[in-house]
């Protein structure tokens, strides 16, 4: 069975920045990725074309089975189709490093509860295929009351200077004791715009502090123009500063 | 896409909605809004992490308000122990929400969301506001939605009818992304609009707004960096305590008189 990791926090913290460049320096083999959020940006920062691949999103494969259901298959083997899909390759893209799936936009009335519980669904089939699986979390908390993820090993929570931040780190223990989430590990990232005196005000909320995401230009620069963040330097600074919160985090580094 | 019909059965009240990836300064544009618009104005709070309130300076537990989400789940609570199954929590929940859950300020009042911790989605809030919105807005000039971050929101099509939609940008093309989205969703779910505006927030530089001047919608103009609203942010301290020539605020002021609602 893969360790399950979260990213989660509120948005525009840098989750899917920090995300990626977990993704490029621990080692970890298998490693699944899931980006949760609808707006889908891992892909493009990890330096893929979804599109391009020909692969779909969950929610893209869930439109299309439903309208092929209104096309006379009335049999709800939903759950079904959507296995087959992801032997068959059309809704996990593979890497060296890593193998992806998103859940995409969905453009239909209604909640992301189908296109969640489909994820859920596929993570208990192939959980045992992989080392590790880290999930990029939309912004805010919605996620965590569908409980895509019931057992986390570790939830990193990734946090914006402002006393919003530190009511959010009270508002996800709320909801995931509420729904019954269980994580080994909780832990607190800060992000490119803390500051020493901001650090020293969160740290107070008593929570285990890793440090923080330093503010690199490249990262701005690249993020604007849609550039993926697997090519940057190995020493720029959020490489350097994500490496040294993995490892205080007790993780092996490639 | 005109909501031609809405503004003849309900010219009163003008629907406003604030909306955007994460962080991007919804709630603040929000929050500084309350100032400049015509009273009696509604703000609502979509957003489970719940900040408009603190931003406005009303803490609702100190003045006895609950959210919908409490309101929803007395109401669950009180048909579950003793009370008639007849009556539809529904019809409990209205009982609630006019007294418990709106809050009345000078010059706005405000309703908030809140936040759930049973498992599932928030449907189920987000229907029952859809459906109040209706009776409340008649006794307001604006009605105001700040959002949560993201697009799940918009696929709940909370008010089918907009006046005017803004949506908060941050430089970076993911942005660029989120709008095409927003108006995807939009036109799927049938949600009609008059106005759609683009606002470039703090971190923009002139290279990025050119960016987004091209990006073929009305663009408004940028909330400039303010020191303040950090600071004030940072500390959870009310943004109305800002003073007027703070330059948050003048922006703000411009970008609404530019969209005509000052």
């Amino acid at each position: 069975m893969g360790k399950i990791n979260v990213i989660t926090g509120r948005g525009g913290t840098g989750k899917s920045t920090f995300t990626t460049l977990f993704t490029r320096y621990v080692h970890a083999k298998p490693l699944l990725l899931i980006d949760l959020d609808p707006d889908e940006s891992l892909a493009k920062m990890l330096g893929v074309d979804m599109e391009k691949e020909g692969k779909w999103s969950i929610s893209d494969a869930l439109s299309r089975i439903i309208a092929k259901g209104k096309n006379g298959k009335g049999k709800d083997d939903t759950p079904d189709l959507l296995r087959r899909m992801m032997e068959g390759g059309e809704i996990i893209y593979r890497d060296k490093k890593f193998d992806l799936i998103t859940l995409g936009t969905k453009f239909s009335p209604g909640c992301y509860c189908l296109p969640d519980e489909m994820i859920k669904e596929t993570l208990r089939n192939i959980n045992k295929n992989y080392e590790m699986i880290l999930v990029d979390s939309p912004a805010g908390l919605e996620h965590l009351n569908r409980k895509v993820t019931p057992d986390i090993e570790d939830l990193f929570v990734i946090l914006d200077p402002s006393d919003k931040s530190a009511k959010h780190i009270e508002r996800i223990k709320y909801v995931t004791k509420g729904v019954n989430i269980t994580c080994k590990n909780f832990y607190l990232v800060g992000n490119y715009r803390f500051t020493d005196e901001i650090e020293e005000y969160l740290l107070r909320t008593g929570e285990k502090y890793l440090g923080r995401v330093a503010y690199d230009p490249l990262v701005r620069e690249r993020n604007l123009k849609g550039e993926s963040l697997f090519k940057l330097p190995e020493d720029s600074p959020s490489s350097m500063s994500v490496k040294k919160i993995l490892r205080e985090a007790g993780y092996v580094l490639i | 896409m005109k909501g031609v019909r809405h503004k003849e059965v309900n010219r009163m009240s003008k629907k406003i909605v604030s909306t955007g990836r994460g962080g991007t300064g919804k709630s603040t544009f929000v929050a500084l809004m309350s100032r400049y618009l015509n009273p009696p104005s509604l703000f609502i709070d979509l957003d489970p992490d719940l900040s408009l309130a603190d931003m406005l300076g009303i803490d609702l537990t100190k003045v006895g308000k609950r959210t919908i989400v409490e309101a929803l789940y007395d109401a669950v609570k009180e048909r579950q122990h003793g009370g008639s199954p007849l009556t539809p929590v529904e019809d409990r929940f209205k009982g609630f929400m006019w007294g418990d859950c709106l809050f009345e300020g000078k010059g706005f009042d405000v309703i908030t969301l809140g936040t759930k911790d049973l498992e599932g989605c928030y449907c189920y809030p987000d229907h029952l506001l859809r459906k109040t919105i209706s009776d409340l807005s008649k006794n307001y000039k604006n009605v105001v939605i700040d959002s949560p971050a993201g697009l799940e929101h918009l696929n709940r099509n909370i008010v089918s009818q907009i006046d005017d939609l803004f949506v908060v940008l941050d430089p970076s093309d993911k942005s660029l992304i989120h709008i095409k989205k927003v108006k995807a969703i939009l036109k799927e779910v049938g949600m009609m609009y008059d106005h759609f505006y683009l606002l470039a927030n703090y971190m923009f530089d002139e290279e990025a707004e050119k960016y987004f001047k091209e990006a073929g919608e009305i663009y408004l103009g940028k909330i400039e960096y303010d020191k303040k609203v950090e600071e004030y942010n940072l500390k959870g301290e009310p943004l109305n305590k800002l003073p007027e020539d703070s330059p948050a605020v003048r922006s703000v002021r411009k970008i609404l008189e530019k969209a005509g609602l000052i």
